[in-house]
């Protein structure tokens, strides 16, 4: 199918790319110092590896979800290889999905692999597998095709870096959704409110894929947060991905 | 007959500068291409030709204006099928080696796998690339991408291949192959699409031109039709006679190592010329007819544009 | 090309819609919360002060911040058990910062029960900022209002009036932890010298007011051991004070400040001033 072929091809031009290896070293890193800092702690020594090693899987696949993800749109419109592309019989969602599904492909790729060095350390001082933390990475996974999203999005109409601080301010947004709650808490009732509060709704909540303070700490997670969540993630990656189409759709490659 | 490709009242304005003003770029580009030929589509540089290109392939949309491939919306994935185009300066996956990008492209034609090999091999051998097939597009050489794009272009054995300048920035030899590759385009019955502004190119191969200025065409026709056959002046290259016996049969245009080279009008003169070179004892070194050529022409029309 | 538009616009609707539904929906499923549990892997504040590049003072300020939002929310169970780390890391990051000092130990008081701790958070406030009064002054406070322990109470008295500038309130809080270890000649030295020395008629009352008070110790217990010897003696408390003298166990009775006589109780063999120090 064309967009696989688009998916595969977009594969190989993220593997092919240094910024990615530069990344997967940090990354790397990060995981084998949450040992050394481990030393340094008062208390128990497996919780920081495992604080830490989330930490980096987190924080590395939103970096290389962004700073991919802002430059695969705009790097084929700049360099033109969209307009040999254009000649051919693909329509123009069919590529923008394919570049998301590639990019989505090569962050599966390294987070698998980052958890499987992260739970062999975790083996190695516990000498047990811990199933519940692959939960945990999942929805951190989740939370990547939410930010690959709007990575792609804004790579459709603006420049790598101002795409990159863009996406960066929708990271921290997300992340900083409980603020805006007691915010609203606190204002008078009234439009003023009902408009936070709509603004609040739409506003992306990435805390709903942390759980990694929930299965650091064996906390019970309840049940119907799985789903929800799922779908969650899923309506707002269709959301932006459709955005991005439109937007991909209407426009000049110069 | 139904035209391979149909342009009709295309206008489109573009927002450039810092405050954003309207220019615009094309003012109502109306032309057709029909099978089999090699279509011309010259003009200066800035004319309008890239973007005329862009909009038939939809890379940018028109503001009005209709366009038909094979009498189907130029966006339709039917119409696409059949097309094959080569871009101005290469662009291409520069990550990829040779065979992956036509793979690539090859697979999105939903050629079989085995289809899409032999395609690929028979393709880079036509274009001389067959040695290069695993060495990454980034490492070619400006010649070598113009190659491995005119493969891209012909992937689908397209009824109707555009070629935006192909032969610019080519060598004397690589030129002349690609003249004979579209000239055996046309034999296997393609149509050509041919975006250039040289002319002697131009001139050696196409069938019907359309030129282009300031974005509006403003002529298009057979290229014989358009271009007189006839003789305007000779030129006649002499030497070992002073300048001054030969002054009123010909304009002196230059004068270097001994030889002089005059633009002579009229066959009348001609034949003077040739009998004060006998009488004097001087040499005729060459003596040549020139016709109008497009150049003139066009030169001309810019002039009045 | 048009209806491939609509499509999309409808689609993007559709998602919108769907994620605001599950936003509302999740936002209503409890989550259980350990708040701060990450900030127990803090390594030591010495170490950490180096990994801040030179922003040691906004991180103690973003620490303590968190820490008073940590310790207002009474539903964590266990919270005290990283009170000392938390705001000696505070402290190393910006030993300056003066306002951690005074929180952590009103904490450690008040919430947490552990006096021990307070005293020692509010020594290495002092020992970091030595001009600063204030912190002897809360711990002198602390343990004469909470321990009740007047001469601990007294110890850091001194210390804080060993500090430039610090207010004279001091020197009567010092009077009377000293009046109330039973010191009483150097406790009536202590108000004499804050009588005479001010010109405030408000101290000069409380300075009468305490000396009344110390005096009536000092009289009380000149009195009443008198009194134990006479009944030692003769085997009952005599009928009046002033038998007293007349046997030769006290030169003279002594009155109370203002002159007035004491009021005796002779089945228990006491005396008692004949009015309240504060009611003069």
């Amino acid at each position: 199918m064309k967009i696989r072929a688009v998916a595969l091809n977009t594969f190989r031009e993220a593997i092919r790319d240094r910024i990615l290896y530069l990344l997967i070293f940090f990354a790397a890193i990060g995981i084998i110092f949450s040992r050394f800092l481990a030393l340094l702690t008062v208390g128990d020594r497996v919780k920081i590896i495992k604080d830490v090693g989330l930490a980096s899987i987190s924080l590395f696949g939103m970096l290389i979800a962004i700073l991919i993800g802002t430059g695969l749109v705009y790097k084929e419109i700049d360099k033109k290889t969209i307009f040999t592309l254009m000649a051919k019989p693909i329509h123009r969602y069919q590529f923008l999905l394919g570049k998301y599904l590639g990019l989505l492909l090569t962050l599966l790729v390294i987070i698998i692999l980052m958890s499987l060095i992260f739970l062999f350390l975790i083996f190695g001082h516990t000498l047990t597998i811990e199933w519940n933390l692959l939960v945990a990475i999942l929805f951190i996974f989740l939370e990547l095709c939410v930010l690959t999203a709007v990575a792609i999005l804004f790579s459709c109409f603006t420049t790598p870096i101002l795409s990159s601080l863009y996406s960066l301010a929708f990271y921290l947004i997300g992340h900083l959704s409980w603020g805006m709650e007691t915010i609203i808490k606190k204002t008078k009732p009234g439009l003023g409110r009902t408009l936070l509060r709509i603004l609040y709704i739409i506003l992306p909540d990435l805390e709903n894929f942390n759980f990694k303070t929930e299965v650091v700490h064996n906390l019970p997670i309840p049940g119907e947060i799985y789903l929800q969540s799922f779908l969650y993630g899923l309506f707002y990656s269709l959301f932006l991905l459709v955005l991005a189409m439109i937007i991909f759709q209407r426009r000049d490659f110069v | 007959m139904e035209h391979v490709l149909e342009v009709k009242n295309l206008h489109k304005s573009f927002k450039t500068g810092f405050i954003p003003q309207k220019k615009k770029v094309l003012q109502g580009i109306t032309f057709q291409v029909s099978e089999g030929e090699i279509f011309g589509y010259l003009g200066p540089n800035g004319a309008g030709k890239t973007t005329t290109l862009k909009c038939i392939l939809g890379i940018i949309y028109p503001e009005e204006g209709e366009i038909r491939l094979f009498g189907l919306p130029h966006t339709s994935l039917e119409a696409k099928k059949k097309i094959g185009f080569l871009p101005e300066n290469p662009y291409f996956y520069e990550y990829l080696t040779a065979s992956e990008f036509l793979r690539f492209y090859g697979q999105l034609f939903g050629l079989s796998p085995a289809q899409r090999e032999k395609k690929i091999s028979a393709l880079l051998q036509l274009v001389g690339l067959t040695h290069a097939s695993d060495i990454q597009l980034r490492k070619f050489s400006r010649g070598m991408l113009q190659r491995i794009g005119l493969a891209q272009a012909l992937i689908n054995e397209p009824s109707l291949v555009f070629l935006d300048e192909p032969l610019g920035g080519l060598d004397p030899l690589g030129r002349k192959e690609m003249r004979d590759i579209i000239l055996r385009l046309r034999e296997e019955g393609k149509t050509v699409f041919l975006c250039s502004h040289i002319l002697q190119d131009i001139e050696m191969i196409c069938d019907r031109v359309a030129i282009i200025v300031k974005g509006r065409i403003i002529d298009q026709g057979k290229l014989q039709d358009l271009v007189s056959e006839k003789i305007l002046f000779y030129e006649a290259v002499i030497s070992g006679l002073p300048a001054s016996l030969v002054k009123d049969l010909g304009e002196c245009m230059a004068a270097e190592g001994g030889r002089l080279l005059l633009k002579v009008e009229g066959e009348e003169k001609i034949k003077d010329l040739m009998k004060v070179v006998l009488e004097q004892g001087g040499t005729l070194h060459s003596l040549t007819p020139r016709t109008a050529t497009l150049e003139d022409l066009f030169v001309d029309l810019v002039r009045q544009g | 090309m048009r209806s491939k538009n609509y499509f999309f616009a409808v689609l993007a609707l559709i998602s919108l819609l769907a994620f605001m539904g599950l936003k509302i929906r999740i936002d209503k499923i409890p989550r259980q919360k350990v708040p701060g549990s990450s900030i127990i892997y803090l390594p030591s504040g010495k170490y950490l002060k180096y990994a801040t590049f030179g922003y040691s003072s906004l991180l103690a300020d973003l620490i303590y911040l968190w820490s008073i939002q940590f310790y207002s929310n009474y539903d964590i169970p266990h919270r005290f058990d990283y009170l000392e780390h938390i705001y000696s890391v505070i402290a190393e990051l910006d030993p300056q910062y003066l306002d951690p000092y005074e929180l952590g130990a009103m904490i450690a008081i008040y919430e947490a029960h552990n006096p021990n701790l307070a005293f020692r958070i509010l020594d290495m406030g002092l020992e970091k900022n030595p001009q600063e009064w204030i912190f002897p002054y809360q711990a002198g406070h602390y343990a004469q209002m909470i321990l009740k322990d007047y001469a601990l109470a007294q110890k850091y008295y001194q210390k804080a009036l060993a500090i430039e500038g610090a207010p004279p309130i001091l020197k009567r809080l010092f009077a009377h932890a000293t009046y109330r270890l039973g010191d009483y000649r150097t406790a009536w030295q202590n108000w004499l010298n804050i009588y005479q020395s001010t010109t405030d008629p408000r101290i000069k009352k409380i300075a009468s007011n305490h000396l009344y008070l110390v005096k009536s110790a000092m009289d009380k217990e000149q009195v009443e051991q008198a009194l134990r010897q006479f009944r030692d003696k003769l085997g009952y408390y005599p009928q009046r004070l002033e038998d007293l003298v007349s046997y030769g166990f006290l030169s003279q009775v002594p009155k109370d400040l203002d002159g007035r006589d004491y009021l005796y109780d002779r089945e228990k063999g006491t005396i008692t001033p004949a009015q309240s120090p504060w009611k003069r």
